[in-house]
């Protein structure tokens, strides 16, 4: 008994607690002030705390970012850029992922002449800079008739995202026993129906992790969105650089934060969703089931 | 059912030095139960990958019922198998699992739900049907596993060690599982072990191999009692046989060899007569540890049979048997002694060698002295 009460009080568990707590607190502070300032009004802002509560809940400041704000010369808000997102980061995602699942699939279960190789090479992808493909990359578009539209990112962002997405789903299956795919060749099942019906039903913790990997990754994008599209097909982190920079008079910091936080939520959404997905698939395999 | 003929079967993997398989022959009559046993990495698995199809052969050719299928697809070879790991498809249900080769087949649903529950009745899983792999126990999977192979009704049936993840009373039960199903079903099966008494049970033929070569190639009763050379020897029978260098005399009574226990006692037994032209030479004696026991009223008056005392080294009980440890020529000997008369450690024994069973090998070659 008296050993329970010792631990619980223990000075080293005390200055843990407290060390941890200080990080969560420093780790939060900046989505604290970007939630309040947001709900503020201007005035408020001019004179109050950075810390403070509102003094006048408001949502103006929200309105206005997502149908009013001026981003350059056109003042709609952020709405139009938010959906730009949006259809430029879900058929990303979705084709990363799945060509992915499908490269992981052959460079695992039927390996070939140089299929390790090919795929130390692609993982080569995985560490090439964003600057260095910028110049190639705008002239490939523009020859293929994709600059400066949504179709043009989604391309990018795919063969940007491959690397990764193989990477995982290789890793993933490897895991897999090889004698599972042997008996689906004796039970006469050929090079498809073996991925759609033993492998995928398989996959769902990886797919998490991709989905979500992917997911944040090209909603985040900032530099192929500002080079690559142009005017009406600008995504969202693009649209609030332009919302930010804009001055009309006074900064109207509340808008800019509600901008900011349009556009974060999104991922967040996807991580509060599939979190426990992702954490589950990346320990997947480190622990016999 | 169906029969197999293993022709020359050669097989290089990508890159390597040497062959896995060294040019194996072995013919399976329909119905005949093969197993293939042999250290790992002597290219059992590899042979059976390649009937499989699994694995493509690099020389030779896998014939069925006549019909060559060395450069066919797997899908295509009518051959089910049973793997170690059971390969169960984690995400379908036991039916599933079992009814899955029979719908790729194309098989009309009323006829799998009709297939899926005689291989049920008959391994008794029925009240498993609807139960995902992962909530069986090892055995169960294990009858799941056999049950799809079941299912297809295959030409062949290939068992890649697949008794080896289940526990020691468990693998006893499937073992007579398993052949009482054979000797029902009468099927053609090649079954791969490294466990030689599960070789020696279930076969109706054994094929030892060693480093891709066929070693021997006969029922368990001349694989045991007449083994080609000294791997397989060494290889068949718990405990395994002992190896004791000795020389041919020539006696009075006949031939014999002379064997000295650890207190420098000697003793002379007798040997065959076809080792006539080994006299004065040096071979190896086989010798198993049945073939020394206590005294035998019975066999006392058989010529081959011989009496000497020994200092028992070491007691293993077995509970049917103990096994005795003695010292030969400076070698460690066992014999399988009576558990009702008990012999201590480091007291002398009274033993009797049976040298009927006993068998030679050519120290050089290896290989066994065969009787003229």
């Amino acid at each position: 008994m008296t050993d329970v009460v010792r631990t619980g009080f223990r000075p080293s568990r005390i200055a843990i607690y407290g060390v941890l707590l200080l990080a969560c607190l420093v780790y939060l502070i900046p989505l604290i002030i970007m939630l309040i300032t947001s709900f503020k009004t201007p005035l408020d802002i001019r004179t109050g705390n950075l810390l403070a509560l509102p003094t006048d809940w408001t949502v103006v400041g929200w309105t206005k970012a997502w149908s009013e704000a001026c981003t350059g010369v056109q003042c709609n808000g952020v709405s139009g850029y938010f959906w730009n997102s949006f259809k430029m980061t879900v058929p990303a995602v979705l084709i990363s992922t799945l060509l992915g699942a499908f490269n992981g699939y052959v460079l695992s279960k039927w390996k070939f002449k140089g299929s390790d190789l090919l795929f130390g090479m692609l993982l080569f992808g995985c560490f090439v800079p964003f600057q260095v493909v910028l110049l190639p990359m705008a002239a490939t578009l523009g020859k293929l008739g994709l600059a400066n539209t949504t179709t043009g990112l989604v391309l990018v962002h795919v063969i940007y995202g491959v690397a990764f997405t193989t990477l995982f789903f290789r890793n993933y299956y490897v895991a897999i026993p090889d004698a599972l795919i042997k008996a689906a060749r004796l039970d006469g099942a050929g090079f498809f129906t073996i991925f759609f019906r033993i492998l995928l039903p398989l996959s769902t913790p990886i797919f998490m992790v991709s989905l979500i990997w992917q997911f944040t990754q090209i909603w985040n994008d900032f530099l192929f969105g500002v080079v690559f599209a142009s005017g009406d097909s600008q995504p969202i982190t693009v649209a609030l650089n332009n919302l930010v920079n804009t001055s009309t008079g006074v900064k109207e910091y509340n808008v800019d934060m509600a901008a900011a936080m349009i556009a974060a939520l999104p991922t967040l959404v996807v991580y509060i969703v599939a979190g426990k997905y992702f954490i589950r698939g990346l320990t997947a395999g480190s622990v016999k089931g | 059912m169906a029969q197999l003929e293993l022709r020359d079967i050669r097989k290089t993997y990508a890159g390597a030095l040497d062959e896995t398989l060294k040019g194996i022959n072995i013919d399976i009559a329909s119905g005949e139960f093969l197993t293939l046993v042999g250290p790992s990495g002597c290219g059992k698995s590899t042979l059976m990958n390649s009937i499989a199809g699994l694995e493509t052969i690099t020389g030779g050719s896998i014939v069925v019922d006549g019909e060559d299928i060395s450069g066919m697809e797997p899908k295509d070879r009518d051959i089910a198998m049973v793997f170690q790991s059971y390969a169960l498809y984690p995400t379908m249900s036991v039916r599933e699992n079992i009814a899955f080769g029979l719908k790729i087949r194309g098989m009309p649903k009323e006829e799998v739900r009709q297939e899926v529950e005689r291989v049920a009745d008959l391994l008794q899983i029925s009240p498993l049907l609807d139960k995902k792999p992962s909530r069986l126990s090892g055995g169960q999977q294990q009858r799941v596993a056999m049950g799809r192979a079941l299912a297809r009704r295959p030409k062949i049936y290939l068992f890649d060690e697949p008794l080896s993840n289940l526990d020691a009373k468990l693998r006893v039960e499937m073992r007579t599982e398993i052949k009482k199903l054979h000797q029902r079903l009468r099927t053609t099966i090649v079954y791969v072990t490294h466990d030689q008494i599960e070789a020696m049970t279930l076969a109706d033929r054994i094929a030892v191999l060693r480093d891709g070569e066929l070693q021997q190639l006969g029922t368990p009763k001349e694989v045991y009692d007449t083994p080609e050379n000294l791997f397989v020897a060494s290889f068949m029978g718990s405990p395994s046989m002992s190896f004791i260098e000795v020389a041919i005399d020539r006696s009075d009574t006949g031939l014999s060899v002379t064997l000295e226990g650890s207190d420098g006692r000697r003793l002379a037994l007798p040997v065959p007569a076809y080792l006539e032209n080994w006299v004065g030479k040096r071979v190896v004696l086989g010798i198993r540890p049945e073939h020394i026991s206590q005294p035998d009223e019975q066999k006392r008056d058989n010529p081959m049979v011989e009496e000497g005392r020994f200092t028992v080294e070491v007691t293993e009980p077995t509970g049917p048997d103990v096994i005795a440890v003695i010292r030969l020529n400076g070698i460690d000997v066992q014999c399988r002694l009576d558990a009702e008369h008990p012999v201590e450690w480091g007291e002398e024994a009274e033993l009797m060698f049976d040298m009927r069973k006993v068998v030679f090998f050519d120290p050089e070659s290896e290989k066994r002295i065969r009787p003229q």
